[in-house]
């Protein structure tokens, strides 16, 4: 019986380690500094929230672009990657080995080096440019260095995460649940949306959650393939910490930024309900 | 497939999407750690009687040729760790700066850094005095324009690395009109144009645009620059502030002018003939890499005799013939023609005091003034 009691502690042990070493001690120490005046090697600890709201005053409208950014590369990385699952689930046949690998191939090259690939896809003289130019979408005549590459960028990286976890709701899905639409007069359209788009909500929730979240934070694609006037708040974080040294504005803002994700997400769960996330087993 | 297989299948492949993004996070997180050691004693550098042993230095990536530090080693018998951690000084100062307060180098002995970052470093007392009877060839081989620079006029604690200029590249197929600074905001070339991302180069050169000659600037001179800048970017005139990522943009075609280095623009010019390395018509900026011994730093003897080596003319033309920078030392360029070297644009690496004649060395900021001014800057790079 005892043992039945301890075996679970035990268990939890090592990633309990993991997470307080290198969560919780780190969290709590960038929570000290963000409270901190003065300038790197002089710092003093003594509860300057304002540096909360003058990170939020500064730093609003990348705050914002950030949300928008990611927001819109997660809905396109979710159209995009939806219809894909659902083909590599459900019609590919022999080839559905080959397909996941085709989705996850990419990250055998590091993040960085797909991303510099991106720059030479979308210079100027480039063909997807010039097609892009022709067809009304970059209007200034470049694609490189604006809004659009940047969340092209977004949606590229995040997209495998998305792809994942909706393909991994809808392999699990019991195909005979819908046959008995079929056999309970549903349409094709009607069986899709009643029984099979329910059943993978939650992979869309985790797929969303996994495509969002990284993407509100991420500095990459704003550094490569923005321009002036496209920086995301990673960028301003890195710079406040590396080339403006001031850890306090920085650590602030990393936790603002955290709060924000945070608050986002519970709004989106509560929305979507915790069973969606947690798939059937929850209830 | 089971039931059971499926769910087996379905739970490895959502493990396998957490993987990815671990790996994902991970490969950005990146960046090496500063190994510690050093001793702390903090005094003025002594002349051992020979060099020997270990030597570590710190320089940015592509600043030293492959033949230097082995020939090095060779004649001296002391061993050579180079690392090239060097990107941003203000990163590297900001790294380094807990060990160097102190009182450790973090077991380097030469860091090459800008006259702005040593000038910093030694009002804090973060470098030692260096023993110029151990540096005969610097005393003697050193150019005269470089001898006696505001920030270390006797050249007490520092030794330059090597210098440049800070001016303009163009493509001459896309921007045949571009000779000065103040072109670079004409309307046609809109979207067309980067700025470098350092505030102590571009605001001057554009400053001397308006001009106001950057070493007599005040505070306000330097914020009327940068919101000239920053009506500039907000127009989409300005493309992207960048480091030296313009020279892919360059290559790719996608701008027609950037402000940019010349030991880039040397190397660009041979890379693609429709690029060039241009004097603006209100002059450039003129910079230095200096080589400093740091608080704490282990065998500063070995450095001395580093720093020695390397100022003799033939070991000099070495190295300025692979990394094309202007090189602080006498008697390199008939070297260099006697080889008859391909790569030498002779007039960038060792420009006559005729065609710098209009330059401004890089102006040091000091306290609040320099907190503002780098601060407007940066939230024009973060707009």
């Amino acid at each position: 019986m005892l043992r039945r009691r301890v075996i679970p502690y035990f268990l939890l042990g090592p990633g309990t380690f993991w997470l307080v070493l290198f969560f919780v001690v780190p969290l709590y120490y960038m929570f000290k500094l963000s409270l901190e005046t003065g300038v790197v090697g002089n710092l003093e600890f003594n509860w300057h929230w304002a540096n909360y709201s003058n990170v939020f005053d500064l730093y609003h409208t990348q705050l914002v672009r950030s949300f928008v950014y990611s927001g819109v590369a997660t809905l396109v990385a979710l159209l995009l990657a939806y219809p894909l699952a659902y083909t590599v689930a459900f019609k590919a046949g022999r080839f559905r080995t080959l397909l996941l690998f085709a989705v996850v191939a990419p990250f055998f090259t590091t993040y960085l080096i797909r991303t510099l690939a991106w720059e030479t896809i979308l210079s100027d003289g480039s063909p997807v440019t010039s097609f892009l130019h022709a067809v009304g979408l970059a209007p200034s005549g470049h694609v490189l260095a604006t809004s659009f590459a940047v969340i092209a960028g977004l949606t590229y990286n995040y997209i495998p995460f998305m792809f994942l976890p909706i393909y991994a709701s809808l392999e699990r899905l019991d195909v005979r649940l819908i046959e008995a639409a079929n056999d309970l007069y549903c349409s094709a359209k009607q069986a899709f949306f009643r029984v099979t788009l329910p059943l993978s909500l939650p992979g869309i929730v985790a797929g969303t959650l996994l495509t969002f979240i990284p993407a509100s934070g991420d500095y990459i694609n704003a550094q490569f393939l923005g321009g002036a006037g496209n920086r995301m708040i990673g960028n301003v974080i890195q710079s406040l910490y590396l080339t403006q040294s001031d850890y306090p504005a920085a650590a602030a803002l990393s936790f603002v930024l955290m709060a924000i994700i945070l608050v986002i997400v519970l709004i989106y769960i509560r929305f979507a309900g915790t069973e969606a996330l947690m798939g059937e087993d929850a209830r | 497939m089971s039931e059971r297989l499926r769910a087996h299948t379905s739970r490895f492949v959502a493990g396998l999407a957490l993987l990815a993004l671990l790996v994902g996070v991970a490969a950005c997180g990146g960046g090496g750690g500063i190994e510690g050691g050093g001793s702390t004693e903090v005094s003025t550098v002594e002349a051992e009687s020979k060099p020997s042993g270990e030597l570590t230095i710190s320089n940015w990536p592509l600043y030293i040729d492959k033949q230097t530090i082995p020939d090095f080693e060779k004649a001296t018998g002391v061993k050579v760790k180079y690392i090239e951690d060097i990107n941003s000084p203000e990163e590297y100062f900001n790294k380094m700066q807990p060990l160097l307060a102190k009182g450790e180098s973090g077991g380097r002995s030469l860091m090459m850094l800008p006259d702005y970052t040593v000038a910093k470093m030694h009002e804090l007392g973060y470098v030692q005095a260096l023993d110029k009877a151990a540096m005969p060839d610097v005393e003697k081989n050193l150019i005269k324009s470089l001898r006696h620079p505001s920030f270390d006029p006797e050249r007490s604690y520092t030794v330059p690395w090597a210098s440049g200029m800070t001016g303009l590249i163009v493509n001459k197929e896309l921007a045949p009109e571009i000779h000065s600074i103040c072109d670079l905001f004409e309307s046609r070339y809109k979207g067309k144009v980067e700025f470098l991302n350092e505030a102590r180069e571009t605001v001057p050169l554009v400053m001397k645009c308006e001009g106001v000659d950057p070493e007599t600037a005040t505070e306000a001179d330097w914020m009327k620059a940068i919101d000239k800048i920053k009506a500039a970017a907000q127009s989409g005139q300005i493309r992207r502030f960048t480091g030296n990522e313009y020279v892919q943009d360059l290559l790719n075609g996608n701008v027609a002018a950037v402000i940019g280095w010349s030991g880039d623009g040397v190397q660009l010019e041979l890379e693609d003939p429709k690029l060039e390395w241009r004097m603006p018509t209100e002059g450039c900026m003129f910079w230095s890499e200096n080589a400093v011994i740091p608080v704490g730093a282990p065998n500063p003897t070995a450095a001395e005799a580093f720093m020695n080596y390397v100022y003799d003319p033939q070991h000099q033309a070495q190295l300025t013939e692979t990394i094309n920078v202007v090189s602080p030392v006498e008697g390199v360029r008939p070297i260099i023609e006697k080889k008859g070297s391909d790569s030498a644009n002779l007039k960038l690496i060792f420009p006559s005091s005729s065609f710098t004649k209009n330059c401004s060395s890089i102006p040091i900021l000091k306290g609040e003034e320099e907190q503002n001014i780098l601060q407007a800057f940066d939230s024009v790079l973060n707009e």
